[in-house]
Formats: C-alpha cells, sequence, structure tokens
C-alpha cells in the first residue's frame, strides 16, 4: 500500500540513513538503496547473526523469541526487524 | 542295504577324489558287496583313500551301466597302489539331467551333483526304474519314501556329524544349477505374455544346521536306554584293549585343497548427518507434537537447516535441495520429522511474493518500530533531556559551570525539537491537548482563526517518539478550533471546529472519520467552538447525568453540555446556557426573546466543585456560573477591556485564577473580589493563551503574538523570567506545559509545535501555594 511506501521513503530520508535494505526468507533483496553486492553481504550475513541470537534468545527460554536485533559498531548502527518470511535491516550513522 | 545310504554319504565327503575306469565297470557286479563291506566302516569320518575310492568306484559303476553315455576321461591320476585318484572338478553340468530317470539319480559325473539329483529325482517322479528302484529303495529305506526333499536332507543330515563347509558350499551350489535347469525347461514362448501369479507363502524352515545334543536330560523316556548305551560303550571300550578283534590303525584324512573365492560388492557410501538439538528445539517439537498440526515455526528455528539453506543464495536455490537438506539431518523425533517435513512442501508451492510481505501486517509494524528506533538515534539527547535523563553533555557542562563560579545561572529555555512535518507547514496552530493517559500522546489542531482564509482542518496526533511523523492524521472540513482529550475513555478525543461542528475522534483505530458527529443534532451550535472539555461531574443531578459530558463553548454565546449515548451513537445536548450582553454598566435581568448573546470565547471549571464554572466573552466579561443555574450567572468580573482568550482555574490555589485577553494584559484574579489583584503586562501585543505550570503555583507561561513568556510570580510580578521571542514572520498561537517534566510546549502560526526545555529554572521547593498566597496577601494590603 501507499502507507508503506511512504513509510519506508521516510526512514530512508531521515537523518543519518545509510542504507534500508528488505530481504526475502531466501536472501533475494525486494527492496534496498545499496547496490546489489554490499545488500547481499549485509543480507547473508545478518541472517546468520540472527539465527544465532534467535537461537541463544530462546535456548534460555524456549517461549521467549527474537523481535528486534541492534548492533552498534563505531561506524554505523545496524538494526535488523527479523521475521519468518523477510528481513528489515536499515544502517544509520548516529553521530552525523 | 541301509548302509549303502552311508556308502553315499562317505562318496559324498570325498568329492574330489573320483575315477571313472572301466574298472569300474568291470566290477559293477560286485559293487553292492563292495558297497556293503565299505559302508560298515563308513560309520567313522575319516575314510581311507582306498575305501573312498572304492565307494566311488562304486557309484561310478552304476552311473556308467544306467546311462548311455560315456563319461570323459582325458585325465586319470593313480597313485602308487594303482588307484584313481584323478581329482574331480568340484561340479560338472549335468547332462543327462533331462535323461532317463535312472540315470538321474547319479546321473553326473561328480558326486556333487548326486545330491542335487536327489532332489530332482524326488521332484519329478517316484522311482520307476526297477535297478535304480532297488537302489533308490535302498537309498531311502532309511527314511519314509517321501518326495519331500527336505526329509531326505534330514535324514542325511541326522547321520551327519561333522559338516563341512565345502560340502555345503557344493550341495547349494548344485541344487543351485539343477533348480535352474528345471525351471528353464518350464517356460515356453507363449507362456511369456501370461500373468503370472506369484503368491508367496511362507516356506517350511529349512534346518541347514541341525546339531543334536549329545547329552539327554535325567528325566527324559530315553535316559534309561541311554545310560545302558553309555555303560555298555565304557565296557566296550574296556575290552578292546587287550582284545584280540580289535586292531589299531592309524588313519590319515585327505585334505581338501581350498581354493580362494573372490567376492566383490558395491561399495558401501557412507553419509554422515549431524544436527543439533537445542532447547527450543526440543521445545518446539514437543508444543508441534501436542497440537497435532503442522508448525511452521518449527522449522525455521533449526540452525542448521537454516544455515544450510543461506548459504546457498541467488534463485538457482529451489526448495527440492532444502528437502533433501532436511531429510538427511537426524531428526530428535519420528513424529517431527513427519511434521517437518510438510511444511516445506507448502512454501514451495506458493513463495511468498515479495509484494505480499511488502503488505503484510508484520511488516508495517517493524518499519513502524524501525523508524521510531531511527529516530530516536537521532533525538536521543533531545529525547533525554527531555525526560530529565542526565546526558553526557549537561554533565560537562555542569562541571564547567561549577568552575566559572559566575553565580547563579540564569534560567533559560532551550528549544529541543519540534513537532512538524510537510503536512502541518503553513497551518496555524489552535490547540493542543496531551493524553490523559498516556502523556506521551499529543494532540495538535490546525485552524485559522480568523474567519477569512479558512480551509480544512487537521488534527494530528503526535507521539514523542516521532517527532517528524504524526501517528494519527484527521482532516476535518473546517477549521479546528478547539481540542480535548477524555479522562474516562482515553482514545476519545473531542473536536471543535469553526463551523461549529463538534466530533469525536477515537485515537486508538486507524480510521479517519469521527466517531461521532454534531452536524445532524438540531441544537448544533452555529459558530465557531472555541473550546471544548470533557468534565466529570461526580455530584449527578439526575441519573443521566453521571459520567463524563462534553461540554462546549461556541461563538453563538451558549455553552452547551453534551452527552454521548452509546446506544443512539448521537450526542444529545441536554441543556444550555445564554450569555447576555450587557448593556452598559448595569444587568440586565430580564430576559427579553430575542437577546443579543455574547459570543464566549472560554471557558474553564473550577478543579474541585465542578458545578462551578467560568466563562469568557467577547466583551471582556467573566461569568462565574454553575451547572445547577441556568438562569443567571453568579457573579460577573469585569476588568478587561478586549475579548478573553483564556481562563484558567491555579491547580493548586483554588480561588484563584488567570485570564488573558487581546488588552495586552494578564489579569490575575481572586474569586471573591471584583477586580482583579494583579495584572501583568509585557509587550503592546495580544496574549493568546495563558497557562499555569503544574509544578509550581507561582508560575505560569503566557503567550503572544511575537513571544513567549513565563512569569514567576515569587521572583517578579512586574517582568516575565523568561521571554523567548518568536522567529520572524510567526505567531505564537498556543502554549501547554508538559505535566511531568519541565518543558512548555508552543504552537505557531507556521504548524510547527516546539518543545521548550526550562533551564536552570526553578521556583523554589514545593509548589509554593503559601508563596502565591504571601503575594496576594501583600498586594492587596498594598492596595489597601
Amino acid at each position: 500500500q501507499a502507507e508503506v511506501e511512504e513509510t519506508l521513503k521516510r526512514i530512508q530520508t531521515h537523518k543519518g540513513v545509510i542504507g534500508t535494505i528488505v530481504v526475502n526468507a531466501e536472501g533475494i533483496p525486494i527492496r534496498t538503496t545499496l547496490d546489489n553486492s554490499t545488500t547481499v553481504q549485509y543480507a547473508g550475513l545478518l541472517h546468520q547473526l540472527t539465527m544465532k541470537a534467535r537461537s541463544t534468545v530462546r535456548d534460555i527460554d524456549p517461549q521467549n523469541d527474537l523481535t528486534f536485533l541492534r548492533i552498534r559498531s563505531k561506524k554505523h548502527e545496524i538494526m535488523v526487524a527479523p521475521d519468518k518470511e523477510y528481513m528489515l535491516i536499515v544502517i544509520q550513522n548516529p553521530s552525523e | 542295504l541301509f548302509n549303502t545310504l552311508a556308502a553315499v554319504r562317505v562318496k559324498l565327503n570325498t568329492m574330489l577324489l573320483y575315477s571313472r575306469s572301466s574298472r569300474a565297470m568291470n566290477i559293477s557286479t560286485s559293487g553292492i558287496l563292495r558297497l556293503n563291506r565299505s559302508a560298515t566302516y563308513a560309520r567313522s569320518i575319516n575314510a581311507s583313500v582306498s575305501r573312498k575310492s572304492f565307494c566311488l568306484a562304486a557309484d561310478s559303476k552304476i552311473l556308467e551301466k544306467s546311462s548311455v553315455q560315456t563319461p570323459k576321461h582325458t585325465i586319470q591320476v593313480l597313485d602308487e597302489n594303482g588307484k584313481d585318484v584323478t581329482p574331480r572338478p568340484v561340479y560338472q553340468p549335468d547332462p543327462a539331467a533331462v535323461q532317463s530317470k535312472h540315470s538321474k539319480i547319479f546321473a553326473s559325473d561328480t558326486s556333487g551333483g548326486t545330491m542335487s539329483d536327489f532332489y530332482s529325482t524326488t521332484y519329478q517322479t517316484t522311482t520307476n526304474a526297477s535297478f535304480a528302484g532297488a537302489f533308490t529303495r535302498s537309498l531311502f529305506g532309511s527314511g519314509s519314501v517321501s518326495i519331500g526333499s527336505q526329509s531326505i536332507m534330514e535324514s542325511m543330515s541326522e547321520e551327519i556329524e561333522d559338516p563341512s563347509s565345502k560340502r555345503d558350499n557344493s550341495i547349494s551350489l548344485s541344487d543351485v544349477q539343477v533348480k535352474r535347469e528345471e525351471v528353464k525347461e518350464l517356460i515356453q514362448e507363449e507362456m511369456l505374455d501370461d500373468m503370472v501369479d506369484l503368491y508367496l507363502v511362507e516356506s517350511d524352515t529349512l534346518c541347514l544346521l541341525d546339531m543334536p545334543a549329545i547329552s539327554v536330560s535325567v528325566d527324559s523316556m530315553e535316559a534309561e536306554s541311554v545310560k545302558e548305551r553309555n555303560s555298555r560303550y565304557t565296557e566296550l571300550c574296556k575290552n578292546r584293549t587287550g582284545n584280540d578283534k580289535y586292531m589299531g590303525r592309524s588313519m590319515q584324512t585327505f585334505n581338501g585343497a581350498s581354493k580362494t573365492k573372490e567376492v566383490q560388492s558395491e561399495a558401501i557410501t557412507m553419509a554422515d548427518a549431524a544436527t543439533i538439538a537445542n532447547n527450543w528445539d526440543m521445545y518446539d517439537s514437543f508444543c508441534s507434537a501436542g497440537q497435532g498440526e503442522v508448525d511452521l515455526s518449527t522449522d525455521t528455528d533449526k540452525a542448521s537447516i537454516a544455515e544450510m539453506i543461506h548459504q546457498n543464495h541467488g534463485p538457482t536455490r529451489t526448495m527440492e535441495r532444502t528437502m533433501s537438506v532436511i531429510s538427511s539431518s537426524t531428526i530428535v523425533s519420528s513424529s517431527s520429522s513427519r511434521m517437518e517435513m510438510e511444511p516445506f512442501v507448502v512454501p514451495s508451492e506458493s513463495k511468498p511474493d515479495p509484494e505480499l510481505i511488502l503488505q503484510s501486517e508484520e511488516f508495517q509494524q517493524h518499519l513502524f518500530v524501525m523508524e521510531r528506533i531511527i529516530l530516536e538515534n537521532i533525538y536521543q539527547p533531545k529525547l533525554a533531556a527531555y525526560r530529565q535523563l542526565p546526558t553526557l553533555e549537561g554533565m560537562v557542562l555542569l562541571e564547567e559551570s561549577s568552575l566559572d563560579e559566575e553565580g547563579p545561572p540564569t534560567p533559560a529555555l532551550e528549544r529541543l525539537w519540534s513537532f512538524s512535518c510537510e503536512l502541518t507547514t503553513g497551518r496555524n496552530v489552535s490547540s493542543m491537548a496531551w493524553n490523559k493517559r498516556n502523556p506521551d500522546l499529543l494532540a495538535v489542531g490546525y485552524g485559522q482563526f480568523a474567519f477569512k482564509d479558512q480551509k480544512p482542518g487537521l488534527v494530528c496526533c503526535w507521539s514523542l517518539k516521532n517527532p517528524s511523523w504524526p501517528e494519527r492524521i484527521f482532516t476535518c472540513q473546517s477549521g479546528v478550533t478547539a481540542l480535548d482529550f477524555s479522562a474516562s475513555s482515553a482514545s476519545m478525543l473531542a473536536v471543535g471546529m469553526h463551523d461549529g461542528t463538534i466530533a469525536t475522534y477515537n485515537v486508538q483505530s486507524r480510521e479517519k472519520t469521527p466517531v461521532i458527529d454534531s452536524s445532524d443534532c438540531v441544537h448544533k451550535h452555529t459558530s465557531p467552538v472555541w473550546q471544548v472539555r470533557w468534565i466529570n461531574h461526580e455530584r449527578a443531578l439526575s441519573g443521566e447525568d453521571k459520567g463524563e459530558a462534553l461540554i462546549s463553548v461556541s461563538a453563538d454565546g451558549r455553552i452547551s453540555k453534551w452527552f454521548l449515548r452509546k446506544d443512539l451513537m448521537k450526542l444529545k445536548r441536554t441543556r444550555n446556557d445564554r450569555f447576555k450582553r450587557q448593556v452598559g454598566e448595569k444587568e440586565r435581568k430580564s430576559e427579553a426573546l430575542i437577546s443579543r448573546q455574547a459570543p464566549g470565547l472560554c471557558f474553564d471549571f473550577h478543579p474541585t466543585d465542578s458545578n462551578i464554572y467560568l466563562a469568557g466573552t467577547e466583551e471582556g466579561h467573566i461569568h462565574k456560573c454553575s451547572c445547577s443555574y441556568n438562569e443567571q450567572f453568579l457573579e460577573t468580573y469585569q476588568a478587561h477591556k478586549g475579548p478573553l482568550y483564556r481562563i484558567t482555574w491555579s491547580p493548586f490555589c483554588s480561588d484563584v485564577f488567570l485570564s488573558c485577553s487581546s488588552d495586552w494584559t494578564i489579569q490575575l484574579w481572586r474569586q471573591d473580589l471584583f477586580t482583579p489583584v494583579l495584572g501583568f503586562m509585557s509587550t503592546q501585543r495580544a496574549v493568546y493563551d495563558v497557562m499555569w505550570s503544574p509544578k509550581w503555583a507561582t508560575v505560569f507561561g503566557a503567550v503572544n503574538e511575537g513571544r513567549m513568556e513565563i512569569w514567576d510570580l515569587g521572583a517578579s510580578i512586574l517582568d516575565p523570567t523568561i521571554v523567548n521571542p518568536a522567529s520572524p514572520g510567526v505567531k505564537l498561537t498556543s502554549l501547554l506545559f508538559a505535566t511531568e517534566t519541565d518543558c512548555v510546549l508552543v504552537g505557531d502560526s507556521d504548524g510547527q509545535v516546539s518543545v521548550y526545555q526550562l533551564k536552570n529554572f526553578t521556583a523554589g521547593e514545593g509548589t509554593q501555594v503559601g508563596t502565591l498566597e504571601d503575594i496576594i496577601g501583600s498586594t492587596l494590603a498594598s492596595q489597601l
């Protein structure tokens, strides 16, 4: 819907946002503002990390589940919203 | 004759020995005798070479006699005694298998075939050859004359004490081959096309090895006979030693030459499979097994599988590969394995469309959360300041200021951020209201004050977590002039508009239309509604009046009370109140039929007594009214010379109220005095809004056209303590204090709602009620 598109556009125009990626469950990018190789790299690596994080969370309490993952590094922050069918990744530079 | 069976057995023992010579022919007549003789010695397994040869010779003789053909004798090996010890081949095909039944008994040249021939004869027919018949009778004599091969086998095997593997091999080999030939002759051309029914039945148990026990239980019936036999034997052995009847002779068994046979089989492929069974893995399997239905979420959580899936990117990867991957990994429980196979079938048939993903609810939710997180990153220091959390910069500044020791820092306003987006630019902020339950939710109404250039109004609900885009946007048909959130049902927002309509919206739902609209009402307002408020009447006049009611004041001079009837879904007006226009100084008590009514601009209910309220009119009069008395005002306060824009009771001192008007002044009143206690004027601009601070009794904020002021009566009653000028070209129109923090929101005519934080500002400890009262008291005292 238009609302989704609008929200996506807004996210991309926020201050410090470097890129937005939406990939499906197989790692195929649906929407991305970065180039293809970077997108595929991010998607693959973050998927593995998300799996590991989810496994960790659920190992501690099987009724729990992972909802969000944020990785803050020196240069930027990667925010991952994982789901069964897709993964939403936003890379932002918060100190800009 | 019974012993001929043994003879045959011995012959079988020594397959390799064979002699076919003409000599065999010659001694045919005495063959039987020979057989008999040899049979007596045949009890022991170790037979001498000569004996064997005789036996064999006997056999071969019979063979020659029965069959017409002459066997081939190319090589003959003779031992030192002249006996034929030609090594025989393991097996020779049976040329005489189809021929007469006599030959069948010993049709082949090898002794190995004889065994099978035994079987073949038994399958075929009974013995009817004369010569063979005698023989067969003798042969079969040990056991019953039965056609079943097993009986012969069993009878044979009973006597066999030490089966050698060699013999077994030969038996089986020949057996197999003969049987194959049998089968071949049966199949004919036309039988190939027939449907052959194969019946699989359980065959009788074939006993391949039977080692009968050599010990007998004491309780059995044979025990006595066995004991007797044993004793006889021991006696015999004792007698043997010195007896002439017995002569010891040594024997030598012939060691058969071993033959290696190589067999090659296909390499057994081994595949390693591993899986990780996590805590949640087992939990998921347990849950899905308990439900008895396919649970899609169990599958994707498998770390091993998922990793294998996502090692291959790209469109070449298919679902079939995932299935093979799954099948190769070990599964925790068999039931879950079944269930896991199924859900992966489903996605392969209908892969989630990228568009479907984008439309899904979860995606929208994730986007929503993601946006908030991004904004939190951007606005984090500002939001932290709003929430009065210590920030790193603030702490650094504090240290610096303490070093400088300049003196008490001056109170100032720090602009944190502003709520605005492209929708709201150019619109005039007319009113703001906090949500009663969620102090982070702000409703802002946009509408023009003036009669001209009216455009459709807008109501935006902003959340503190997203200053760049409102959570809810409602467009109204005319400019919005008043807003209020209900306290009892926190999601109801009442909106008063420039055309007199009052609408209520439910901000929880995503609908853009109002829940209830007053435009259908008969007694609706005909002029702009300048203020709406939800009032909770504790003391109900009648059963109907309990609960929360919506009060509105409009420019047509009426204060109306609205009830929302849930079943009727219609605003129902119950009572009204009219303002009377003052003519001069006198009060007109009589009610004319056509009375000119003064437009009401604002009102405020008493904080503790919900029956009393103050109303301000365009003429500058403040009327104190009561809900229970509709006809007349209780009091009238006259001081202002222009329309009153705001009246507000002090939240701390229950009989003190403030009023501001376009005559550039703010007046502080006390309920019982008809002249204002204090008046404040700072600039020659109309004061649009005034509000008491929720934290200190002596502090209030006011906004006039050009600037925003914070007054602290404890500090000074002549000048505002903090002054914040507006940006050029922008008029400030409304003011709102934040309830829990030291922040002030200011709305302007450009559609921006700016959030300011009061820095270094404190009016003192506590609520300063006493200070206010002292000020009032001292002012009054000085006036007298």
